[in-house]
């Protein structure tokens, strides 16, 4: 069994909490249907989206250096890092450099790809999430289960537990209102005693050297405002070219995230505040090595909306721990193989093919496809298990040709009606785990027409 | 050398990729004046603002009578009190504080403010309460035509506002008053 699978049954053991999981995420996805279906446009934001993106990755050289131009104008310092230690190191340069002792940080995957956290907890520096979700698993230490809502694994009592053991509320207390103005206390000394403070970045306009960041709950604006320094962490795939793009991607992100019509903050921070510091670092770590890649650069296109996982029938009912790659879901699954081909070989294969992925994406990544063709390349580099690879053979092998299509159709037939049970679901028959087989039919379906058209 | 690795990286890699640029915008909205103000107050509503119709003239005499200890950010006496230097102990005891946005958005809700708007950038994160007016003329259709109208070139930084702070990350149950502020309330003018 696969690493994903196994995990997906630790999952599904708790039926009840697996179908709120479920559901819960359904019902995102169909808030997400209904806003997007009051924008007329909206398929053909999605193409210009799409184009924007395309053109930008084209020329991502120049547009990287515009943005760098741009900024260093703006009174900010750019910094470079190929790779994730070469980004651990420039984040300790810079906490060092200004003694910051204080650090929030609001949501950033990147940041969580890297193992930004581990790395400075390691060098005796702990950093302070600020999102909500993020505190939580945080707190749990735990890593989030999904891109935009990272403790949707979580029931409201695990995390009045967490919240109790960690910020004295209340034994048994769950109400998520509680909680929250709990958090809010407890966030805000920390968002006022920080002397630095790190964001993701959801767009970086090249024109204007501007970053953007999308919040529902304002943490990445209380820790940069509040903070004499601001950090924000880029992947190179960020960029896009112009201030008007920005027009097509936020009417886009918040109603295919969450079904909102925009996020609550949308924030442009294009120069430090007076008498403050401010830094853009920009992140490869394995991205452009991809650039090129015929099949796969699509993927660079990604805005991290979690759209995919949302409407991913085996994401729904697997949860995000179970792809064990910091992005799960659909776009996890292509991601993570850019990655490390052969640790994540099996996330390619925790999907349906279904396409339904590929139909919300605001980008439009055909991502299915992309599944697929990572499905052959792992087929054909031989790093899938021998059963499926011996399967798949014999199956192409009875498929091709007539004579044999014939003969594995009487057999089979044959073979099911008297075959004991026990021969036929030996361990090696995976499909067989959680499927049946069907009953056979008396005659083939070559048998029954020959026979229809002769009468 | 990350950055030169980086770009030598991205110069041998990007050939294939084809440069195609937009296709013909879309916008350019059909709604009227008023269409356009109820469909901002509309999603204003829906995401937990409360918003207020005013005459120009009603509108000191209304902040005045409904919130006490109210910090009124046009007034240059209020912005003088509050500098840039201003310490966070200071801001973070402000309850209710009033800004003049600069641009209405009707499909979302969301107003524009910059730093010319804010005395200091923390005060609409910071205060409890946030008021904003805004006159009902600045309110336009979408995301895109607002990105027309301002230039971020001209600012330092800027923010779109649609509502009060907000979190679901508990089992997706709504709370308003996640880290900014708790209220949001619009006066339209």
């Amino acid at each position: 069994m696969t690493t994903h699978a196994r995990r997906a049954r630790q999952f599904l053991a708790n039926k009840s909490r697996a179908d709120w999981h479920d559901r819960t995420l359904w019902f995102v996805r169909q808030k997400r249907d209904r806003i997007a279906a009051t924008v007329p446009e909206w398929e053909n934001l999605r193409e210009q989206a799409s184009r924007i993106k395309k053109e930008a990755l084209a020329n991502l050289d120049v547009y990287l250096e515009q943005l760098e131009t741009e900024a260093i104008r703006n009174g900010v310092r750019v910094l470079w890092a190929k790779d994730a230690g070469a980004f651990n190191r420039i984040v300790l340069d810079i906490i060092r450099q200004h003694g910051a002792k204080n650090i929030v940080k609001s949501k950033s995957m990147l940041t969580e790809e890297c193992g930004l956290n581990r790395f400075l907890h390691s060098k005796g520096i702990e950093v302070v999430d600020t999102d909500l979700g993020e505190r939580i698993i945080q707190f749990r230490q735990e890593m989030p289960s999904h891109i935009v809502l990272p403790a949707i694994h979580l029931k409201k009592e695990e995390i009045g537990e967490t919240f109790h053991e960690k910020l004295g509320t209340e034994k048994g207390a769950s109400d998520p209102s509680y909680l929250t103005q709990a958090a809010r206390r407890h966030l805000r000394e920390k968002f006022l005693a920080a002397d630095m403070a790190l964001t993701g970045v959801n767009f970086a306009v090249a024109e204007t050297g501007t970053v953007v960041v999308c919040t529902n709950e304002g943490n990445a604006d209380m820790g940069v405002h509040a903070a004499p320094v601001q950090v924000h962490c880029m992947g190179i795939e960020k960029i896009i070219p112009k201030q008007e793009d920005l027009g097509i991607f936020t009417r886009l992100l918040a109603r295919n995230a969450t079904g909102q019509a925009v996020t609550t903050y949308t924030s442009h921070y294009r120069k430090p505040k007076p008498g403050g510091a401010m830094y853009i670092v920009i992140v490869d770590n394995g991205r452009s090595k991809y650039l090129g890649h015929p099949k796969y650069n699509d993927s660079l296109k990604c805005i991290r909306c979690g759209g995919c996982l949302n409407t991913c029938p085996v994401y729904r009912r697997s949860g995000g721990h179970s792809y064990g790659y910091v992005i799960p879901g659909p776009i996890g699954s292509i991601l993570a193989p850019q990655k490390d081909v052969q640790k994540y070989r099996d996330l390619p294969f925790a999907s349906s093919l279904c396409g339904s992925c590929s139909n919300v994406c605001p980008v439009k990544i055909a991502i299915h496809e992309q599944l697929y063709f990572w499905r052959q390349d792992l087929t054909r580099q031989k790093r899938t298990s021998f059963i499926k690879r011996f399967s798949m053979k014999a199956t192409g092998f009875f498929l091709s040709e007539n004579t044999r299509y014939n003969f594995i159709g009487i057999m089979a037939r044959w073979a099911i009606r008297y075959v004991p049970r026990g021969l036929l679901y030996l361990p090696f028959n995976v499909w067989g785990r959680g499927r049946e087989l069907p009953a056979p039919p008396a005659q083939s379906f070559k048998q029954w027409y020959r026979r229809r058209v002769k009468s | 050398m990350s950055k030169a690795e980086i770009l030598a990286s991205i110069r041998k890699q990007k050939g294939t990729q084809v440069s195609i640029r937009k296709i013909a915008q879309t916008g350019g909205s059909a709604l009227s004046v008023s269409e356009l103000r109820n469909l901002f107050i509309e999603n204003l509503k829906g995401a937990g603002a409360e918003v207020v119709c005013l005459k120009r003239e009603e509108a000191d005499t209304y902040i005045a009578s409904a919130w006490e200890n109210v910090l009124d950010f046009s007034k240059p006496e209020v912005i003088a009190e509050y500098p840039a230097t201003c310490s966070l102990e200071k801001l973070n005891r402000i309850e209710h504080a009033v800004l003049q946005g600069n641009l209405g958005v009707a499909e979302n809700g969301a107003i524009w403010l910059e730093d010319k708007d804010l005395p200091h950038r923390i005060i609409p994160f910071i205060a409890q309460h946030l008021i904003f007016t805004l006159e009902t003329n600045k309110i336009i259709a979408t995301m895109q035509d607002a990105y027309q109208q301002i230039d971020l070139k001209d600012t330092g930084y800027g923010v779109f506002i649609s509502g009060p702070s907000k979190t679901a990350d508990i089992e997706q149950s709504l709370v308003y008053g996640a880290h900014g502020a708790r209220e949001l309330t619009v006066l339209l003018i």
